[in-house]
């Protein structure tokens, strides 16, 4: 089962995103509340996938996303944005993101998304 | 369109339903509906007194750890008191919420009663107690003067009280 | 209570939406005080967006198409630090937009419509953006960061990835991104940069899919037309494809080679560019917000009714515990080492009774915070200007405790600022400073929390009270009878009012008589103070903890009764002789010069004592609220700790207040205690 680390500054969208993840067989095993702990949880969890806020307090997805990515080349990390963050959302993908999804997202999107990236 | 939940409940209702607990009090055996009983205690224990209710409620009286309030059903007619000795059982009935126990002299059994054997009262008789006389039940040569819980507690009128305040 | 029908995830919804409101707020309030807007910008931002966000996810599209104009508003305030801003006219607007979600959310939760329309707030919002860009074009004040320094970051992450392969065959592909995928524009941009890792001499059309969202359209209805040379196998390249996220469909073919193409003006490609124009990329991510202490503090939500039963069930396990320790059974043994145990097992109950209580201990933070936003709104709108003092914020109480606290403290505050503080000119012509000080001052004293409410306005009118008490027959004694204190609490009796007119705040006399009623169904107590002229400073005594007391049991007969340690003052034996009566049977007793009623429980409550003689029986002075009444009992059992259980539901329906008993309680033998009630035995 692939393991996946969920990052959102929101409880309700980590505990929405956990709810989606698990219900479709993925394991989480942990959720950083902004990107300093997404990268020491990284560290730590060595997750197959981490799904990425960009909006956070005292560091936001892109600089993890950054920090993630450049200390391990192999990591997959799924920017989750809202609409409008077209630029952004590049800027993550230049940082090392692998994908994205937009917010609100359908269930099938946030699975499909996961499924090929991995 | 009743749920596979409200379904049981109602079987378990009916199955209950003609099943009477019934009672000796002084020489009159009464009955009540088995599905408002929740227990039936042997002898009587100390019952605190609490000031300034009817004098049928004796007090309360703790039941592993709850506490419950008892009246006295001879008091409840108007009789007089009677002697508790060691057959006085308590009773204790839970309708709407509401949890009491009935003092009463003894216990007898559990009785089924048809619906056919079951009468109402008949009208004009003398007896302060009569409007808590729901049914007549005949068993064999045996009358069973069965009671209305909801009366005997009273709970008609709170409800009633209740939707004025 | 089974909400199994509810959506699980809306209880969540609404405790962070609301938790967010209130931070906002705070942050909103205290910038304003400090006149510097900057620092919060960033956090509203975020928060609004944020709300956005899980509006959106709920489908709460009202919440989330106000919350997204409020983003937009700060996202550009965000961007250009330093312009001038209205600071009240943007905190009202921002208020109100918290207000409109506030209200929605508690449609929701009551699992109503709501029928509201943000439309007009939405617009209002953002026409104050629009205003403020119309004027920042005028000044032309200047994006935040300088494109140099965002052109700098783009060249370095792009030079982390590898060279570009060379060489092979050229292809070409045609990719339709599936519906409602959203952002094709970026997701086209992703599948150009993974493909850079493969592919070489990349072209594509639409070309301007880094800057703009113009293309959007373009790639949904024609979709994303990419052409690349590389040297991987075209089954290779047809799965890069397929593994793309979004991708519906797509063609991949062969095409010939570059110098090959014309495909005249619609599909003519420009070569990519080196990046996107730098200007366009929105402000440095490396903007921190400064961590605000709640974020890094370690804390777990839990739903109260798991609380609720965790102290249900240390409360049953004192009495039980009682009830092991001193069962009968074991009286007359000797068990040394029983007891040794026995006193261990007490103190770990009373170790985890604490625990247990402190557990559901809330700071006043957070209503004092209510009081801020109450206060600025309300002295706004009745023209006075006043400051607030928080004290002791950090004071905690019983959550059950902190409900009932909120509405009489709010009215209290507005009582003080209608009526107690007077205008500006009044406070001139008194010689006192325009702005008027109210203070709101919460502390721990004595095993209870203390609330002062101070302010320093007209204060209270005692002949005026007075005067209107006699007006509505609340009292027949004239000043010389009443002590101050007397007066001053007429104001809590119900129908009370000496504002001559209603305001929209208070004035209706309704106000103060609840205040009393909530207070005192807590256990607590409001006292009054006042110096006219000078001000009114209200004190409310709440208990910390409700449901279980220190008591003092005794004898009566063969009943018993525990009587809240806190309430007695002293307990000994007087003689007869010491008694005094007076023409009308009243009982008294003198202590240090002053005389006390005397009441013989056992009369009250007619139960048959063993000490009828005063003098056999055992006297306890007591004391509420500043007034005393002597109980005669036949004995003292005990001091000990027991948990206050209600009267049973059908004692209540047949006497709904029984004088003197406010509830009962189970004592370690097993056998039933009843609870006095001091204040009501003081009414007798």
């Amino acid at each position: 089962m692939k393991t996946i680390l969920v990052v959102d500054d929101a409880i309700f969208m980590r505990k929405t995103i956990r709810l989606i993840l698990e219900k479709n067989g993925y394991e989480v095993v942990g959720e950083a509340s902004n990107g300093r702990e997404a990268i020491s949880m990284y560290e730590k969890l060595q997750p197959d996938i981490v799904t990425m806020d960009l909006t956070m307090p005292d560091m936001d997805g892109i600089s993890a996303t950054r920090a993630i990515h450049s200390s391990n080349p192999d990591s997959n990390v799924v920017i989750v944005s809202a609409m409008g963050q077209d630029s952004c959302v590049r800027e993550a993908i230049m940082a090392g993101a692998r994908a994205f999804i937009v917010k609100p997202f359908q269930e099938s999107f946030i699975v499909e998304t996961l499924r090929k990236i991995s | 369109m009743r749920s596979a939940q409200e379904d049981i409940f109602a079987a378990e209702e009916d199955t209950q339903k003609g099943k009477f607990l019934t009672f000796m009090m002084g020489k009159a055996e009464y009955g009540i509906e088995i599905r408002y009983v929740t227990e039936i205690i042997g002898g009587i224990q100390s019952i605190t007194e609490v000031p300034e209710v009817p004098i049928y409620i004796k007090g309360i009286i703790n039941l592993r750890g709850k506490i419950i309030p008892v009246m006295d059903i001879n008091l409840r007619f108007n009789k007089e008191a009677r002697q508790y000795n060691d057959r006085t059982c308590i009773i204790v009935v839970d309708i709407n919420d509401l949890s009491v126990g009935l003092i009463v002299d003894n216990v007898t059994e559990v009785l089924n009663i048809n619906d056919e054997e079951i009468v109402d009262p008949p009208d004009g008789r003398a007896g302060f107690h009569q409007k808590y006389i729901h049914k007549i039940g005949k068993v064999g040569d045996a009358v069973k003067l069965l009671l209305d819980c909801e009366k005997l507690l009273g709970s008609e009128e709170y409800t009633r009280l209740s939707e004025i305040a | 209570m089974s909400d199994s029908k509810r959506e699980p995830m809306l209880d969540m919804f609404i405790f962070e939406t609301l938790n967010q409101l209130e931070h906002l707020e705070q942050s909103l309030i205290s910038s304003e005080k400090s006149s510097n807007l900057d620092a919060s910008i960033n956090e509203i931002f975020r928060i609004m967006h944020t709300i956005k966000g899980s509006a959106a996810m709920m489908l709460f599209d009202n919440i989330a198409s106000l919350a997204h104009a409020a983003e937009d508003l700060f996202h550009y305030l965000r961007e250009h630090p330093g312009i001038g801003i209205d600071h009240p006219a943007l905190t009202d607007l921002v208020l109100e937009c918290v207000d409109f979600i506030k209200n929605e959310v508690a449609f929701i939760d009551s699992e109503e419509e709501s029928g509201s329309n943000p439309q007009s707030l939405i617009e209002k919002t953002s026409d104050y953006l629009a205003a403020l860009k119309g004027r920042q074009s005028e000044e032309q004040a200047p994006p935040a960061t300088s494109p140099e320094s965002e052109k700098a970051l783009f060249y370095i992450s792009s030079s982390e990835r590898g060279p570009q392969p060379e060489g092979g065959p050229r292809y070409e592909a045609v990719i339709h991104f599936s519906e409602s995928c959203q952002m094709e524009n970026v997701r086209a941009f992703l599948i150009v940069h993974n493909l850079k890792e493969i592919a070489g001499n990349i072209k594509f059309y639409p070309d301007d899919i880094a800057d703009s969202d113009a293309s959007i359209e373009l790639i949904r209805s024609e979709g994303f037309y990419i052409s690349f040379n590389s040297p991987h196998s075209q089954e290779y390249l047809d799965s890069f494809f397929q593994r793309s996220a979004c991708v519906d469909h797509f063609q991949l073919s062969p095409a010939p080679p570059e110098s090959e193409i014309d495909r005249g003006s619609p599909r003519g490609c420009r070569p990519e560019r080196p990046g996107p124009a730098a200007a366009t990329i929105p402000p440095a991510p490396e903007r921190f917000d400064s961590p605000s202490p709640s974020i890094h503090q370690s804390m777990i939500n839990v739903s109260v009714s798991k609380l609720d039963r965790l102290m249900d069930l240390v409360a049953e396990l004192v009495i039980v515990q009682a009830m092991v320790t001193q069962n009968p059974e074991l009286e007359g043994l000797n068990l040394d080492n029983f007891y040794k145990e026995a006193r261990q097992l007490k103190k770990i109950t009373n170790d985890l009774q604490d625990t247990a209580m402190a557990l559901r201990m809330v700071s006043l933070a957070n209503t004092f915070q209510k009081m801020n936003r109450l206060v600025r709104d309300m002295s706004h709108k009745i023209q006075k200007k006043v400051k607030l003092e928080l004290v002791g914020a950090d004071t905690e109480v019983d959550k059950n405790v902190i409900e009932q606290i909120s509405d009489p403290l709010m009215h209290l505050v507005r009582n003080s600022l209608d009526h107690g503080l007077e205008t500006p000119e009044e406070r001139l012509t008194a010689g006192k400073s325009p702005e008027g000080h109210l203070s709101i001052e919460a502390k721990n004293f004595g095993g209870d929390v203390w609330i002062e409410v101070k302010d320093d306005g007209r204060g209270l009118d005692k002949y005026k009270i007075l005067a209107r008490a006699q007006e509505h027959g609340l009292t027949d004694k004239s000043e010389a009878e009443l002590s101050e204190k007397e007066i001053f609490s007429f104001i809590f009796l119900p129908g009370f009012s000496t504002r001559d007119g209603v305001t929209q705040f208070s004035g209706r006399g309704v106000g103060m008589d609840v205040v009393i009623r909530n207070i005192q169904a807590i256990g607590g107590s409001v006292l009054i103070d006042s110096i006219p002229g000078q001000g009114t400073t209200i004190s409310l005594k709440i208990p910390l903890t409700l449901a279980i007391i220190d008591g003092m049991t005794i004898q009566v007969g063969r009943n018993r009764y525990t009587i809240p340690i806190n309430s007695i003052r002293e307990a000994f034996q007087i003689t007869e002789d010491e008694l005094v009566c007076d023409p009308d049977g009243h009982e008294m007793i003198f202590i240090r010069g002053k005389c006390h009623p005397l009441l013989r429980l056992y009369q009250l409550y007619h139960v048959h004592p063993a000490a009828r003689n005063i003098n056999d029986g055992i006297v306890l002075q007591l004391e509420h609220n500043g007034e005393t009444i002597c109980l005669l009992a036949d004995s003292l059992l005990g001091e000990q700790q027991v948990v206050i259980k209600p009267l049973p539901n059908y004692i209540k329906l047949q006497n709904s207040n029984i004088k003197g008993i406010s509830g009962c309680t189970l004592l370690g033998d097993g056998s039933i205690s009843l609870i006095l009630d001091v204040s009501s035995l003081l009414k007798l």
